[in-house]
């Protein structure tokens, strides 16, 4: 709960934050200071744009931002949801102006655009100042990403009660700035589709919490909803329905709404396991193809893996990667790599006669396999992203040193990865894993449990160190992480109440790393503003989960364990 | 089998299906032949047609039925369903019947849908028992094109429940439920014909019910002025629901759980938000009515009597679950009143329950109560009709059975939909959920209700029922969280057995309950995946050991 005050008075301020509730943001700033003043939001309240040649997303950002403030309409999260704010609420000054400006020598790039950038010229951070006397609030940062970072800390700031909507903290002073550059939230539209509608709207719920990164795990062994251009066959045969596609211009669609939202969108194309859908449109290029039993030839149904070792699959590959990559803007890929099944080979007569006749080892073909993939990509401009097993279970000398690596096995495993020296992107299942706790799927298993039990909450993830075990050397190589929803048991029909707000917990973890005052994050600290996060995302139409009854909400710290 | 699974959920009891192709007419009409119809069952009729006409769920195969054109275009088309009552049967409301006692309640119904065209019947021996039949014969029906039709004609089916009580509950006190969403629960229940909807309306974290007698509670027990029931939004959801079939079984929860009360009534509530309140409650905030004093007594019989006079079911729960015993020895007025007076806690429970139930009894109903207060407790006070519900766990039925007590059956090992969360108390960041692991559908649907009982004591289970606590709950996740899962007990509870007189089989039942859920998604339901949709198109394919 430390806090700096400008007054010297942190006890005392601490002590009044708590009575009148808590500050709410989230990602908590890496500093600020707060007071215990009343201010309101001017009914006439707008943000000004002081930017030359402002990009028109900034312009949207502003709207949307504006929108928010009108329409959040949220009540306090205490007894009475304000009521007995307003002898403070009426004796307050009004604020009438939020003024968003660039620092001297700062370049105008669109949102997008910067929200595109290489992790290592990303710039997300911003100073917002709200002073308590009415007078402007300021909102400067180096870039348009910055300004749109100010803005969601901005709009987290208001309550509603009657007519008013205000703040009993001013005055706000914030320079915040993300401890990581990848803050991502992982989605599987393979295992059961996910209409675009409910896409836009995770992307929109991202935001709200400064994730940065949506790792779209598009395809899988069950189905290929991706239309490419020049491969039809694949969605063609592989998708649910002729419906259940992500057209080229739906992708266009969900990257041009992501960037608006400072939001990358990091593809994967899971290869080459995860692939049996490809043998619906290409059956010579798959092999154990929903082989009976599914469980010898792969984790779960269906079996099919790409015949790898054979260099029209490897070539065939390499196009469909190079075809699909061209057309994101991203600089980073995923292929993918996890899960690789050797009895699949071992068993099929092509993969085994073809490593036979020319002497060659599995991982020599995967070495080649993978050289051949990610020297497209990288002719591309692309630097790939690969699942753990590829650097942990292979030797395969053809990574780049630049790929960057995502665990998922255990939060174990990082620092195998980091000896290796690659860059890591953290999504440990048994931190992370969204999906983990709803029991078992597979059929004729009635007391079958999930795999990764139990449920992963809020406040376990939360708990994650992402620099456990490490080395100081090694600390660097962490590019941040991120919760991700594997969609066996899901659909549009939970997507929301299962990812929100738990999504948060990480996007805080890699934004903020610490408190503010310098203490590790704290999970019991951080419940009362979780809670805010959540009755805010309530407001603004998204389905998130109750945390608590509605009665611990209500009641900072009474429902805690020794409470 | 070889075309797809019959998907009737829950699946009848007697029935002969064929494999003849059989179309919906475009002027499909269902006919009512029962004399003076009561205007519930036009209603249940109309929507029954409104499903058969949007319903539009293409068979759970890979194309989605696809290749059934060519049977389907030379099939015969079905032009009228005929409902009728069986001779000398009378004619109530669906309403009425389903508020009818559990040995009153009739559901069974006759269902011929010949394979040449002609006209399909529907015959029962009440009109609840014509709206079972109709649901049935709507879940029947696949959608391709402009074509309704199944592959399965011929149809026979003779078919009535089990157990006459097959409930879902719902806590609407740890977090609120708009009445909006406990309308499309409703009707969700009636689609795998579930009889009672259970409502556990009032906790110590909140009060939502307006009570014109009592109107302080929800003034200060509600969340808001906005999160309450106002008594007509209960007779709007009793209405909405005996209309499907359902009877509303309302909670109470006393003396236990009761904290709230203790806004609008301080001296009535011992250790109210006491902390630490793990000492004094089974989750926060602690309190408990002071129920050996003699004016709680009489407050919480007129505040039973008061609520259970507007609701028309038989049944009325007054809970008894955890009670806390040390909330009242640290209690000085209740542990005062307790030596003083000579009484044991166990003698003022019995004076208290003899106090409260005496005037739901007198005003015809038969009071229900959680297993504590018949295995924790001796009250000599409890009713022999009295109705005991199992939750702990589902080793305890037959220690209720020995009292001779009925039993409905929710034993949290089985049927909890809320276990697996993982733990919602602050500051516990490894806390799992109390009840892990989660209770999958398929799991709950290996539930015997009758093991460990004699065959005498058998007949003591009405029933069961699935049921949702709502911490970690609200109307975000409460069709998520709740369907298709809750299904599984209804089938449990009307079917028993498959109709080859088997016992029921979740391997058999997947592909049954993933067309439920894909027809609950047609209606409009949010009903969780169950497994990828490439599964769903492929029975069995992904068992196990497939």
């Amino acid at each position: 709960m430390a806090r700096t005050s400008p007054f010297g008075l942190l006890v005392l301020f601490v002590g009044l934050a708590l009575s009148n509730g808590v500050l709410a943001l989230w990602p908590i700033p890496r500093n600020l200071t707060t007071g215990s003043t009343a201010l309101k939001l001017s009914p006439a309240f707008t943000i000004q744009v002081d930017v030359p040649n402002a990009p028109s997303d900034l312009y949207d950002a502003v709207g949307q931002a504006k929108q928010y403030l009108e329409n959040d309409k949220l009540g306090r999260l205490v007894v009475g949801r304000g009521a007995n704010d307003t002898t403070a609420v009426q004796g307050a000054k009004t604020i009438s102006t939020l003024t968003l400006s660039l620092e001297e020598g700062a370049t105008v790039n669109s949102i997008t655009d910067e929200a595109r950038a290489k992790f290592e010229d990303r710039s997300e951070e911003y100073q917002l100042t709200i002073p308590d006397d009415g007078s402007a609030a300021t909102l400067v940062a180096n870039s348009t990403l910055g300004l749109y970072r100010g803005l969601t800390t901005f709009g987290q700031i208001w309550y509603t009660y009657g007519a008013d909507t205000y703040t009993l903290e001013a005055p706000f002073d914030i320079t915040d700035s993300p401890a990581y550059p990848y803050r991502g939230l992982g989605l599987d539209t393979s295992r059961n589709y996910f209409p675009v509608q409910s896409i836009l709207r995770t992307l929109d719920a991202m935001s709200w919490v400064k994730i940065n990164t949506f790792h779209w795990h598009i395809t899988d062994s069950q189905s290929w909803p991706l239309e490419v251009a020049e491969y039809p066959e694949l969605a063609q045969y592989g998708a649910y329905s002729a419906q259940d596609v992500y057209t080229e211009q739906d992708i266009q669609q969900i990257l041009s709404y992501a960037g608006a939202r400072g939001i990358d969108v990091l593809l994967e194309i899971d290869t080459p396991g995860h692939t049996a859908i490809i043998g619906t449109a290409y059956p010579e290029y798959v092999a154990c193809m929903t082989e009976s039993p599914w469980s010898t030839y792969a984790n779960e149904p269906p079996a099919g893996q790409l015949r790898f070792p054979l260099p029209e699959v490897r070539n065939f590959t390499t196009n469909l990667l190079a075809s699909i990559a061209k057309t994101m803007p991203s600089y980073y890929f995923s292929t993918g790599g996890d899960e690789l099944n050797l009895p699949c080979y071992t068993d099929d007569p092509i993969t085994s006669g073809y490593l036979n006749s020319t002497g060659t080892t599995i991982n020599d073909a995967l070495d080649e396999f993978t050289n051949s993939t990610h020297s497209a990509l990288i002719g591309l401009g692309k630097t790939p992203v690969v699942w753990e097993e590829m650097v942990l279970d292979f030797n395969l000398t053809s990574l780049s040193d630049e790929t960057i690596v995502m665990t998922w096995i255990s939060s174990a495993d990082a620092a195998a990865i980091a000896d290796k020296g690659f860059r890591i992107v953290q999504a440990p299942s048994n931190y992370f894993y969204l999906d983990c706790g709803a029991g078992e799927w597979i059929g004729d298993d009635p007391a079958g449990n999930s795999w990764c039990d139990p449920f992963k909450t809020w406040q376990y993830a939360y708990t994650y160190d992402p620099l456990a075990n490490l080395t100081t050397a090694q600390q660097s190589l962490v590019l941040g992480g991120e919760q991700i929803l594997w969609t066996e048991q899901s659909g549009p029909e939970n997507l929301e109440p299962i990812v929100w707000p738990r999504a948060a917990a990480s996007a805080e973890i890699f934004w903020s790393a610490a408190q503010p005052g310098g203490a590790p994050l704290n999970g019991t600290e951080a419940l009362p503003r979780l809670q805010d996060v959540r009755y805010r995302m309530v407001q603004r139409g998204l389905n998130p989960i109750q945390l608590q009854p509605q009665w611990c909400a209500l009641r900072p710290y009474e429902c805690d364990l020794y409470a | 089998m070889a075309n797809s699974a019959l998907a009737l959920w829950p699946i009848p009891r007697n029935m002969t299906s064929g494999s003849t192709a059989l179309k919906l007419d475009h002027g499909f009409n269902i006919e009512v032949d029962v004399q003076q119809a009561p205007s519930d069952l036009h209603d249940a009729v109309q929507q029954a047609q409104k499903y058969l006409e949007n319903d539009k769920l293409g068979r759970l195969v890979v194309g989605r039925g696809s290749n059934d054109s060519t049977a389907i275009s030379g099939a015969k088309s079905v032009k009228k369903l005929k409902l009728s009552l069986e001779d000398g049967a009378s004619v109530k409301s669906i309403t009425d019947e389903s508020r009818a006692k559990f040995e009153d309640r009739i559901e069974g119904y006759k269902l011929s849908i010949p394979a040449d065209g002609s006209d399909a019947t529907l015959v029962a021996n009440s009109t609840l028992g014509l709206y079972r039949g109709l649901t049935t014969f709507g879940q029947i029906w696949y959608t391709y094109g402009q074509d309704t039709y199944t592959l399965e004609a011929p149809f026979d089916i003779e078919d009535s429940p089990a157990y006459p009580y097959r409930g879902l509950g719902l806590d609407t006190a740890r977090n609120y439920f708009p009445v909006e969403n406990i309308l499309r629960t409703i009707d969700a229940m009636s689609w795998v014909k579930i009889n009672t909807f259970h409502w556990h309306i009032t906790d110590s974290q909140s009060w939502p019910l307006e009570l014109s007698d009592y109107p302080e509670l929800a003034q200060k027990g509600a969340y808001t002025s906005s999160q309450v029931y106002s008594e007509k939004d209960v007779q709007d959801v009793i209405a909405y629901a005996g209309a499907r079939g359902i009877d509303v079984m309302l909670e109470i929860d006393t003396p236990g759980h009761t904290s709230v009360i203790g806004n609008a009534y301080p001296d009535y509530v011992a250790c109210q938000n006491e902390a630490p309140w793990a000492t004094y409650a089974n989750e926060p905030p602690a309190g408990q009515l002071r129920f050996p004093l003699e004016e709680v007594q009489n407050f919480t019989a007129g505040l039973l009597s008061s609520i259970a006079k507007q609701v028309p079911g038989n049944y009325f729960s007054t809970g008894g679950d955890e009670l806390n015993e040390k909330c009242y020895t640290d209690d000085p007025v209740t542990s005062q009143y307790l030596n003083s007076t000579g009484t044991t806690l166990n003698d003022a429970l019995d004076q208290f329950t003899k106090v409260t139930h005496a005037p739901l009894v007198a005003m015809g109903k038969t009071p229900v109560v959680w297993e504590e207060m018949v295995l924790n407790y001796n009250l000599t006070s409890l009713s022999n009709d009295t109705i005991v519900m199992t939750w702990i766990s589902s080793a305890d039925a037959a220690a209720v059975a020995d009292k001779g007590f009925r039993i409905v059956q929710a034993p949290s090992d089985y049927f909890y939909l809320d276990c697996g969360g993982g733990g919602w108390v602050g500051d516990n960041p490894k806390g799992n959920s109390w009840c892990d692991p989660f209770k999958t559908w398929q799991y709950a649907y290996t539930y015997d209700p009758l093991a460990n009982l004699t065959a005498t004591q058998a007949a003591l289970v009405l029933g069961g029922e699935q049921i949702l606590w709502t911490e970690q709950s609200g109307p975000e996740n409460l069709e998520p969280v709740v369907w298709p899962r809750a299904a599984s007990s209804a089938e449990v509870f009307w079917s028993a057995a498959q109709p080859s007189g088997q016992p029921l089989n979740a391997t058999e039942a997947l592909p049954r309950l993933h067309d439920v859920r894909y027809r609950m998604v047609q209606r409009g339901l949010n009903a969780i995946n169950l497994q990828p949709q490439w599964c769903a198109l492929r029975p069995h394919e992904c068992d196990l050991y497939s």
